[in-house]
């Protein structure tokens, strides 16, 4: 078992708490134990990036600072955007001394544990993408999803800026293919999957938002996919929870389930669907659930 | 070396639009721009494109290779037809194409005018002839966004763009926060006013397309940050966008987390919250509303509250905030190698 501190963020929390019991439930099974880090904030999504930079740089230290301290050298995360806001602190705190040593003064003033740098952050997607943790995937995906054809959606900010992320090429990723392909499904390719859902002005926005969001979705349909997949918890809530009011601004009918990466990947590894909490989904994975467990039996 | 490359071709009269491929020879160190030339003076005249300077600075010869926008003259093409492939040279996206490779520029200059790109000195601005001085860390804020070259390549993949033709977008909002962020300048509270219209600072979707394509490592939607940071910090904070981020800091500082069911209304306002209602007890229904109460709270939160307290004490308010960081930043564009991930210890 790897130890390794899991920076679940906000969504998974509240609305998206389906990702955090599947995640859960997925972990051992990837010879992971979870060290949740609990004495920590929102990551700042962005907007605290806005409303008070210096703020957010803080609040990102001292998750840092409590990774560290709970004996991890990487942080896991399960969202774009935590993986984004946490890698761009790490980076400035890891290589800017002065500008360390100050938040940790403040850090320390606040009560707050300091942070001595050098915490990786990760996102699941790239712990199982690739070597060790592809090669468990494989091990562990034992109900094929039978040719399922997913249409991976990377989104934004897992990808670019990449010189900060620096996966993959942030054009032309593979990772969630790979995955999806070790899970037995069939990845979709569509021009979209690497294109804003919308989501970070879904609100301020609408119209503009639902504009971006109707891409990914209509051309995935287009290109024949069941179902999608992606890696953001924000993302999936522009796909998932808002999906019924652009069918209306759109005046046709989408329905297109939207997995969870963490989703996908424990049902793949024959967790029961029950546990994964589905019907939170606003678009029912019913008929796709239905197809896998058809013909489970029948021995594939 | 042979280079193979598909070239889009548009002919303003018939309107046709076709790729046609040419098949060049050309020396290992070519660049794209070298290819396009070739194409011109060898093989046919007709082809339409821009260039000037040849070396990434006049910001003429951007397009789109395999979709990507970048400038042709710092293209080397040895990487592009790696293994036999002919890539596909199209003109840059988001404004409308005059012929071949060539784009009109004017809806981007529209915008940059529509922001005022030039300075409105202040009184103690230097106006008695002699130089105004400035603390180099004045400077700083600004410095990035100096260096654009205006060639569009931010404005071609803008998600927010492509969806919104009205967006000022990268580009304008760039040349925006090069005068807000001017310590020179005197007209900062009003022209924050007048970038925080429907079209401004807050329609930016933060796709990040325009940071990953800059030629010159301006980081657009980096200045757009910053623009939104002095917006709030000077308390132009009206809009959506403003309230949608300020109520992030409200939760971090209360409850840790965010305050997710109050989002909407403390964004929209409680009139336009109303319409949200539909959607709302749909998504409740399914446990994605959560209710106000019990809050989903951190543990150990003072240090949160108190760490709110403490950085608004300092100088470091509003776009400072996000100028501190930089010099690390750039620091990955010197270090950092394809092979070695970032975050990892320096060699
Ligand atoms: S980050 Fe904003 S400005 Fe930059 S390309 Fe995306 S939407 Fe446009
Ligand atoms: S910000 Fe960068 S990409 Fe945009 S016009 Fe300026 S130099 Fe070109």
């Amino acid at each position: 078992m790897r130890r390794i501190a899991y920076y679940k963020g906000c969504l998974a929390g509240l609305s998206a708490r389906e990702l955090d019991v599947s995640t859960r439930a997925l972990a051992p099974k990837l010879g992971l134990e979870l060290v949740e880090l609990e004495s920590v904030t929102c990551c700042g999504a962005g907007d605290i990036q806005m409303a008070d930079p210096d703020y957010a740089l803080h609040l990102n230290a001292r998750i840092l600072a409590e990774a560290e301290h709970a004996g991890s050298g990487t942080i896991l995360t399960v969202c774009n955007v935590c993986t984004l806001n946490l890698r761009q602190a790490a980076w400035q705190l890891g290589n800017d001394e002065q500008l360390r040593s100050r938040v940790n003064e403040n850090l320390e003033r606040s009560g707050a544990r300091p942070y001595s740098g050098g915490v990786e952050v990760t996102h699941l997607l790239w712990l199982i993408a690739r070597g060790e943790g592809l090669e468990r995937l494989k091990e562990i995906a034992v109900r094929k999803l039978d040719g399922l054809r997913v249409a991976p959606f990377y989104g934004c900010q897992l990808l670019r800026p990449s010189k900060l992320m620096g996966f993959e090429d942030p054009d032309r990723p593979t990772s969630l293919e790979t995955v999806i392909e070790a899970c037995g499904g069939e990845p979709v390719d569509y021009p979209a999957k690497t294109r804003c859902c919308g989501f970070p002005i879904l609100l301020a926005r609408e119209q503009t938002s639902l504009a971006e969001l109707a891409r990914p979705l209509e051309q995935a349909l287009e290109a024949g996919a069941e179902a999608m997949v992606t890696s953001c918890p924000l993302c999936h809530l522009s796909l998932d929870a808002w999906q019924k009011s652009l069918e209306r601004t759109l005046g046709r009918k989408l329905g297109l389930p939207i997995f969870h990466l963490s989703q996908l990947l424990a049902l793949a590894a024959g967790l029961e669907p029950a546990r994964l909490e589905f019907s939170r989904h606003a678009v029912s994975l019913g008929p796709v659930l239905a197809r896998l467990e058809s013909p489970l039996e029948g021995g594939r | 070396m042979q280079v193979r490359l598909h070239v889009q071709r548009s002919d303003p009269v018939t309107g046709e639009t076709r790729l046609q491929l040419f098949e060049l020879e050309l020396p290992r160190e070519a660049t794209l721009l070298d290819c396009l030339e070739q194409i011109k003076d060898e093989v046919d005249g007709t082809l339409a494109f821009r260039r000037s300077c040849r070396e990434g600075i006049c910001g003429s010869c951007a397009v789109r290779i395999d979709g990507r926008t970048a400038l042709a003259c710092r293209t080397p093409v040895a990487e592009l037809v790696a293994e036999g492939h002919a890539p596909t040279i199209a003109p840059i996206g988001n404004l409308p194409v005059v012929r071949d490779l060539v784009v009109e520029m004017e809806p981007m200059w529209q915008k940059m005018r529509a922001v005022e790109p030039f300075l409105r000195p202040g009184p103690d601005c230097g106006l008695d002839g002699r130089e105004t001085p400035i603390p180099s860390a004045r400077l700083d804020a600004v410095r990035k966004e100096s260096l654009c070259i205006n060639c569009g390549a931010c404005v071609s993949e803008c998600d927010a763009m492509t969806v919104s033709p009205e967006f000022l977008g990268p580009h304008a909002l760039v040349k925006a926060w090069r005068l807000v962020g001017d310590p020179r300048d005197d007209a900062v509270a009003p022209r924050l006013k007048g970038l925080s219209g429907e079209h401004g600072i807050w329609e930016c979707t933060r796709c990040y397309l325009c940071n990953e394509r800059c030629p010159k490592g301006v980081d657009p939607r980096d200045a757009i940050a910053k623009l939104g940071a002095e917006a709030i910090a000077a308390r132009i904070d009206r809009d959506r966008g403003a309230r949608h981020a300020k109520w992030f800091v409200t939760s971090a500082r209360t409850t840790g987390w965010l305050r997710e069911s109050e989002l909407v209304v403390r964004t929209l306002g409680l009139a336009f919250s109303f319409a949200k209602i539909p959607l709302a007890l749909r998504l409740f229904r399914r446990g994605k509303a959560p209710l106000p109460l019990p809050r989903h709270r951190a543990r150990d939160l003072a240090p949160a509250r108190e760490l709110r307290h403490i950085v608004a004490g300092q100088d470091r308010r509003g776009a400072l905030g996000i100028v501190q960081g930089e010099r690390a930043l750039e620091r990955i564009d010197f270090i950092c190698s394809p092979e070695q991930p970032v975050g990892e210890d320096e060699p």
